[in-house]
Formats: C-alpha cells, structure tokens, sequence
C-alpha cells in the first residue's frame, strides 16, 4: 500500500521540525497510536489500534526514527504484530519552508499481512 | 442382465435424509467430553520462525494443549510424499506443525485444543510467534526465475521438476508448415469451495487402543493406512468414516493435510474427542488450490488449417510443496491434444515453488488448461486463416473408426494414452444444432445492427476417467430381503447410492430402493483408493456389477435346492427366484439368504461358504476416455464488463448412463464450477504473496443467478475397457467452460478486436479490456 500527500503548515520549519520529533505529538496526531514509549532515542515501543472493515486489532512494535537530518527530513519505521496479522511500513518526512508557513510532504510504503490483509485489503486497494 | 434400472432416471436414494436434515457430516458428530481445535497459521508467505513462546497461550482459561512443532516427535516429519515421478527431482512436503520456516501465508504453526472453540481461537491469538520475514517468491515467473527468493533453503532453484514429452517430428513439422501460430497463455488460481469445508473428529479409546476418526475426505482407506503407520497402530484398529461430504472436488482427496494428523494426535494425548472444523477464511488460504498455468504454445497448421504440430513449453505453479507429484502438469500436458488428430507434439514443463498454497487436482485437474490452450490455438488458425472456427475443428477431429486410438504420450495412471472409444464429429455435429450454429452469423449481424455485443463459442475435449488401480465390493443379502453394498469409494454428493445400487439391483432382481449403499467406511470396506478422476461409476461400479453377479450365482445355486430345478433356469426378478416360465414357483431373495446360512446339518460344497455374499475387484487396464462438446452464446455488457450467458449446450458421451438425472447434476455442477473459473473465481495474491480473496465477498461464486439454464444431450459410446461399458463424467461439466466462454467473449468483442489469452477473466477485467481496445488508435 502507497501513501503520499501534503499538508501546510501554519508554522516555521523549526517549531513543525520539533513537533513532529515529539512522542506525545505524534501519538496525538497517529491515528490508533496508543502508546508511543522510548526505548532509546528515536526508537519507540509502539502500541497500535487499526481496524480495516470489520477486522479490529491491536499491534505491537517499534517505531525508529532515521536519517534525520533536521530540520527537513527524517525517515519512520515502523513495524507491528497482533492476532490479526502484521504492518510493516516506512515513510520519508520532508519539510519545506514556504514563507512563515511549512508544506509538510511524505510518501510511505506499507505492507500489511495475514488476516487483515485478507479482509480488509479491499477497502485499502481493492482486489484485482 | 436385466436392465431395468441402469439408464432410468431414478431419484436419489441419499436425498430424502439429506433433504430432512437427517445427514451426517463431520461437524453433527457431537460425541461426550468432546473439545475443540484451533489452527495458528502463518501471516507470513515466506519468514524464517525465530521463537514460538506459546506459555501464555496454554494457561488461558479453557485450554487443554498447545501444540508446536516441538511437541510432534516423529510426527513432525515431512508428509508423505504421495505420487512421486522420475522427473520429480525435489519432491518437498510440508511439516504437520512447520518446524523452522514458513513457506505461506496459512501455514499451520501451532494447533490448540480447548474446551470450546472460541477458546481456542482466543488463545492462538495469544502465542508468540517471532518471525524473521524472508524475500517472497510471489509469481510464477518471477519464482522460475534466477535469483529468485528460493522456497526450499537445501535446493539451488524453484525449479522442482522439469518433464517434456514427444510425440513425432515437432522441428521439422513447424520447419515445414504453411503456417505457424504462437501464443502465451496464463491460467490463474481458483479455489474448490465445496459447500462443506474441512473437518476431523476423533476419539481415542484407551481401553480397546482403538482410534475413531471422522473426515470430510475422498480417501479415508489411504488416511487409515497412513495414520496406523504413523501412529504405530494396527490398520484394524484405526477406523476413518468419510460421511455425507458436502462436496469434495478433488482437494478433499490430499494426504495428509496436517489436521488430519493433528486431531487424532491430540485426542489420543488428551484421553478426549478432538473436533477441528474449518471455517471459510481457513479454505481459501490453506486448502490446496490450482490452474495457475503460464503456457507458451504453438501451432503449425498446413494452407487448410489441418494440424501438423503443436508445442507448448510451460510453467506451472506447484505453490510451496508438491506432495501430490506431477498429476496436474500431466494432466495438462496430456490432455491437450483432445479430440485432434496431431502428428507431432511437444509438450514441456516445469513445475515452480512459490510461496503460495499448495497445489493438487481441482475438478479438472489440469484438464482445464490444457483445452484452454488447444481451443485458443484452433481459435487462432480461424481466425488467421479466415476459416469458420467449427470447419477447422470438424478439419482436425479423431475419427469414428480410429478407435483405439494412440496419442503416443504417458497418461497420468503411467499408461499408454489411449483413447478406447469415442465418436467425436457425430458430438460435435449435435452441439452445432443444439446451438443453431448454422444461423449465428446471421442472427449476430442483426444483434450488432441493434447495438448488442453478443457472441457464440465451441469447445470441444476428451476427458480421461476411470483409472485403476482398482476398487472392490461387498455385497450381502440380508434375510430381510435387503441388500446391502459396501464399497471403499466414498460419496461427496456424486449419487453413489444410488448408481450402484441400480447396478446391483438389475442383477439381483429388486429394486434400487432395496438396495443400501455404504460407502467411505473403512470399517465396512477396507480396500481401495479412493474418489478422484472421475473413477467411480467405472472402477467401483464395475466392481459392483461383478460381486453382484457372484451373489446371484449363488441365489440361484441355493434356489435350485428348494425350488428342486436346474440353477440355470432359475431367475430373480421383483425380489424372488422363481423357475423361469413357472413365476408360481418362487422363493424370495431372504428367504434363501437365511437358508443359505443354516444353524445345522452340512453345508452343501458349491455353495464355497455361508449366505448371500460376495467380495469382487475390478481393475482396469487403463482410463476411459469420454469426450464432450460445450456451446454457448452470450453478450457483453461494455459498459459494466457483465456477462450475461444466453444459452449453453452441453453434448456429452460417457459411455452407457448408468442415471440420466444424475448425470446432468453432475454437468450441472461442474459448468456452475467452470463459468466461475471462466468469470468469477480468481483468487488475488499481492506482490508479497498475501492472499488477497479470502472471503466470499472478493472470491465470487458464481449464483443461480448467474446460470443459465443448460441444454443437455447425451450419446453413449460403451467403453470395450469394462463391462458396464461406462466412462467417468465427473469433470465433463468444467473442463472447456474456460476455453468456451472466452472464445464467445472474443466473438462478441470482435468488433473491437480483443484478444483474450486469459483466465479466468472478470467483468472488471473484461471492463478494462474494453477500454484499452477503444483507446487504440
């Protein structure tokens, strides 16, 4: 599954760069993200909730921050297991300056397997 | 011999219980104490087990066992591997538990036990299984490849076997031909979907050391066998009851799939009845599956269109493990020449690990794909040569008086392929009529005026059934009057007790309704093979007719003592033996079984031994070839990419019909099964090898709603191979459906110039074949 979009910003590059480093503030802004612990810097035990149709399931993983290279980019990891199946995904996170305001970029690759694959790829990409 | 009943339509003698909820299939076993498995199965298609921690699992509430491969011993093996073949180099089977590495998504890696289900199921969710993903060896292609991601870490390839055939000349033939055609084909995965899944129960008594085992499969003698050997039991003393099977299709027939290792295993560690039933999402990622095919085929063909070669060089997907050898490439390759007479061929393949499903016959079982790619190469040479597509086939076809006829391969049962009997043009000739093929390009013209996408197709094949090695009967005769047949071929709906006990009942003189058929017990008859290659009517059937016949030698012998004539002139008819011309003097079948087991006095010496019974083998030398014909119309929705099919006619030749009614269920069935192979069923894997179709809202059934209504005729060419003279007709209903539909498709496309060398399609499929014909310039 490919993701890709953008999003400005009302900030400068600095506060967005911070905020985006911040566990309580990706936690808030995660979808289904429970709880983000640190385990060692940039590297985060990670407890997800995603459901895709009527398949419902907490994971559990990391979350690593790499290549960093503030204020601008940085690369996310991400990996979980749960009963109905596994996520593994990465995204590049790239911050643009555009006056007093920041356009935000990321494309990420997921793939997801085992049960919630199965069921819920539809309402992710559709069966070919 | 009397045939009364052998050719009427008599109704099924297994309906009336399976209409009034009265039958038994594995889940109405309910026994005292029973409890409940649970399959953990890879979400992975290819990952390396680092660690399975399982504590947590087996101290949840209701949790009797969790079993890993670690608890297995000796049972933790490979599996068997069951047809093994020359060219078969790496023969691999999976692991009832997988010890080390998973090779696809819904690979057995743990098996719990609980005291319900839910409890179960609830408790996979709580084993830990570390798992190091490997790269995936996802499509066929890609898998045959070099350098692909291998499958099996100790083999340098995927490549599992590599097997060619020739017949002829083929080189110099195409050097030679006025014309030469070539095309790659690509058939895709299905799945059988009976409407009974999977499922075992057993109990073990420790006190008797007996093992009681019931399982929705074709080959419960072959799982008794097997699992006494495993278990280091006496063959007696393990029993396997395939019951009622809500249909079976040719997965049902695998040995062994590791629950049918596991649920025995566990019930006899546990002291408890064990019950594994496998739900939907379960059959769609772990029951074998089949057709993905990649066929790269040519055709050379002189300025007439007649065939001077063919060559088809291809891959197919064996998916991560091939314990049932090399049947179904085989079978593909073998069944490809079909009704054509075609002096030099070459046909060549490689079977491929992949880290997808297992892979073994389907109802069809290669047959499918090997007239997928003859019918299109025929379509091909019309088209090219501008020459009506039934006047090349009508060009090419096997004539009446070739019979027997030597195509010059190996068939699947390692004998000659040869053809016993067959009248292919008279076939042909009648589904042409039935379809009014005279008037269709006529009746197509006036359709398109209006603005109407429709099409016709033909398609023709001969169907190999009826192998051996053999398959026997018992047949007694109760002093009730009853008979009773007990035979090792279990029924999966193909109306067994009713066939043989038409065959039996002619013989014997009573009725069909007299007659009780016990199949699929291994306490009742522990001889055979099992229900596969549409081999039941001719090799059990034959059997039948034959024990039959050594009952009623023996009624007549023991009624010619009391009714005081000469064995020979005695007859049974309506359930008596009377003195023939004298109906007056009679005596009735149970009678004479009772007399035929006296309390005293000496046994007469012909009589060889106590009552009305009698065991008989058959074996057949080789299959029986049955052929058919299907036609279709149909028209394209182009907007919707929905098929809409208008008429279908099937012509069919099995030999004599044991039961006409039975017989067009069983084409019913299978072209239900076909058109879904044709138009619906296609299961989807993602480039990581997840299964993408594992319910029925993305694998689509075809419905009642999208049959349509069948034009059926049948004509009977007896087999000289047995004495019935039948042929098998199981896999008659599906095997050119695929070939027939996407032919009528591409007819009906013709205007738009599409050409499908694909199956199964799908409207969205079709939908985007349509739009990219209409951006070409």
């Amino acid at each position: 599954m490919k993701l890709e979009g953008t999003n400005t910003l009302a900030a400068p590059i600095e506060t967005v760069w911070k905020t985006i480093n911040d566990p309580d503030a990706l936690r808030r802004c995660t979808p289904g993200l429970k709880e983000l612990k640190e385990i060692e810097p940039d590297r985060y035990e990670a407890t997800l909730t995603v459901g895709i149709a009527a398949v419902k399931g907490t994971y559990k993983g990391t979350l690593t921050i790499t290549d960093k290279r503030a204020p601008s980019h940085y690369k996310l990891v991400l990996e979980g297991s749960g009963g109905t199946g596994f996520m593994k995904g990465e995204g590049l996170v790239d911050l643009e300056p555009q006056g007093e305001a920041t356009l935000l970029k990321w494309t990420g690759d997921m793939q997801i397997g085992g049960l919630i694959a199965g069921v819920g790829q539809r309402m992710l990409g559709g069966v070919g | 011999m009397n045939t009364r009943y052998f050719g009427a339509r008599v109704t099924r003698n297994e309906d009336p219980a399976l209409l009034t909820g009265r039958g038994l299939f594995v889940d109405d076993v309910r026994l005292p104490g029973m409890v409940h498995g649970a399959v953990l199965r890879s979400p992975h298609a290819h990952a390396r087990i680092r660690r399975v921690d399982a504590r947590r699992a087996r101290t949840a509430p209701g949790v009797l066992a969790v079993l890993t491969h670690a608890d297995l011993g000796a049972l933790g093996d490979p599996l068997p591997k069951l047809i093994p073949h020359p060219a078969l180099t790496h023969q691999k089977t999976q692991c009832a538990l997988a010890p080390d590495k998973v090779r696809y998504v819904g690979e057995p890696v743990a098996f719990v036990v609980a005291e319900s289900r839910y409890a179960a199921e609830d408790a996979c969710d709580l084993i830990e299984v570390d798992y190091e993903p490997l790269p995936v060896a996802a499509t066929l292609e890609a898998a045959a490849a070099d350098g692909a991601p291998r499958v099996h870490d100790d083999m340098d390839t995927n490549i599992c076997a590599h097997y060619t055939q020739r017949v002829g000349d083929v080189d110099a033939a195409f050097a030679n031909a006025a014309h030469r055609f070539r095309e790659r084909f690509v058939v895709d995965r299905g799945a059988s979907c009976p409407m009974e899944t999977r499922g075992v129960v057993a109990s073990w008594d420790a006190r008797t050391r007996r093992l009681d085992i019931w399982d929705s499969t074709q080959a419960p003698i072959p799982i008794r066998n097997g699992l006494a050997e495993l278990l280091g039991l006496a063959e007696q003393d393990v029993r396997v009851v395939a019951p009622d099977v809500g249909g079976g299709f040719g997965p049902k027939i695998m040995m062994f799939y590791p629950e049918e290792i596991l649920v025995p295993f566990a019930a006899m560690r546990l002291g408890r009845a064990v019950k594994w039933i496998e739900d939907r999402r379960e059959h769609l990622v772990a029951t074998n599956q089949e057709r993905e095919q990649i066929h790269d085929a040519e055709i050379a063909v002189d300025s007439d269109g007649r065939i001077l070669g063919v060559r088809t060089i291809f891959l197919h997907d064996a998916g991560a493990y091939i314990p049932y050898g090399l049947i179904v490439p085989i079978v593909a390759s073998t069944t490809l020449p079909g009704p054509y007479r075609i002096p030099n061929y070459h046909c060549e393949f490689r079977a491929v690990f992949t880290n997808k499903t297992m892979v073994s016959p389907y109802r069809g079982a290669g047959r499918p794909h090997g007239v997928f790619v003859m019918e299109r190469l025929l379509d091909r040479v019309a088209r090219e040569l501008q020459v009506d597509r039934a006047k090349v086939r009508r060009r090419n076809f096997i004539q009446p008086d070739e019979f027997p006829y030597d195509v010059g391969l190996i068939y699947q049962d390692n004998a000659p392929l040869r053809y016993d009997s067959g009248n292919y043009p008279a076939c042909f000739d009648r589904a042409l009529e039935l379809i009014e093929y005279a008037g269709w390009a006529a009746r197509q013209a006036t359709a398109r005026a209006a603005g109407r996408l429709v099409g016709c197709g033909v398609a023709c094949y001969v169907e190999g059934t009826g192998i051996g090695p053999y398959e026997g009967a018992r047949i007694t005769v109760e002093p009730s009057g009853r008979v009773f047949v007990a035979t090792g071929v279990g029924t999966q709906g193909q109306g067994h007790l009713t066939t043989f006990a038409q065959v039996a009942a002619d013989v014997l003189g009573v009725s069909p309704r007299d007659v009780t058929v016990r199949t699929g017990d291994t306490g009742l008859f522990g001889w055979g093979t099992g229900t596969f290659a549409s081999r039941a009517a001719t090799v059990a059937g034959n059997a039948v007719a034959l024990a039959a016949q050594a009952v009623a030698e023996k009624a007549r012998i023991v009624a010619a003592s009391i009714l005081e004539a000469p064995p020979e002139e005695i007859e049974l008819s309506n359930g008596n033996a009377f003195v023939r011309g004298v109906p007056g003097r009679s005596v009735a079948l149970g009678t004479l079984a009772r007399a035929a087991n006296p309390l005293r006095f000496a046994m007469p010496k012909e009589w060889e031994g106590p009552g009305l019974e009698a065991v008989r083998y058959f074996a057949p030398p080789q299959g029986a070839f049955s052929n058919g014909v299907h036609a279709c119309v149909v028209e394209v929705d182009a907007e919707t990419g929905g098929l809409t099919i208008e008429r279908y006619v099937v012509v069919h030749d099995c030999g004599r019909v044991i039961n006409p009614l039975i017989l067009e269920g069983q084409i019913h069935g299978g072209v239900a099964q076909g058109l879904g192979g044709a138009f619906w069923e296609k299961l989807a894997y993602d480039d990581q090898a997840q299964p993408l179709s594992t319910t029925f809202m993305d694998y689509l059934l075809p419905t009642a709603a999208e049959m349509p209504p069948l034009v059926i005729a049948h004509l009977e060419t007896p087999s000289p191979l047995n004495p019935l003279g039948v042929k098998g007709a199981g896999e008659a209903g599906v095997i050119p459906v695929a070939a027939l539909v996407v032919q009528a498709v591409e007819d009906a496309l013709a205007p738009l110039g599409i050409h499908i060398t694909e199956a199964p399609l799908s409207p969205n499929r079709l939908r985007q074949l349509i739009v990219e014909a209409r951006r070409r310039p």
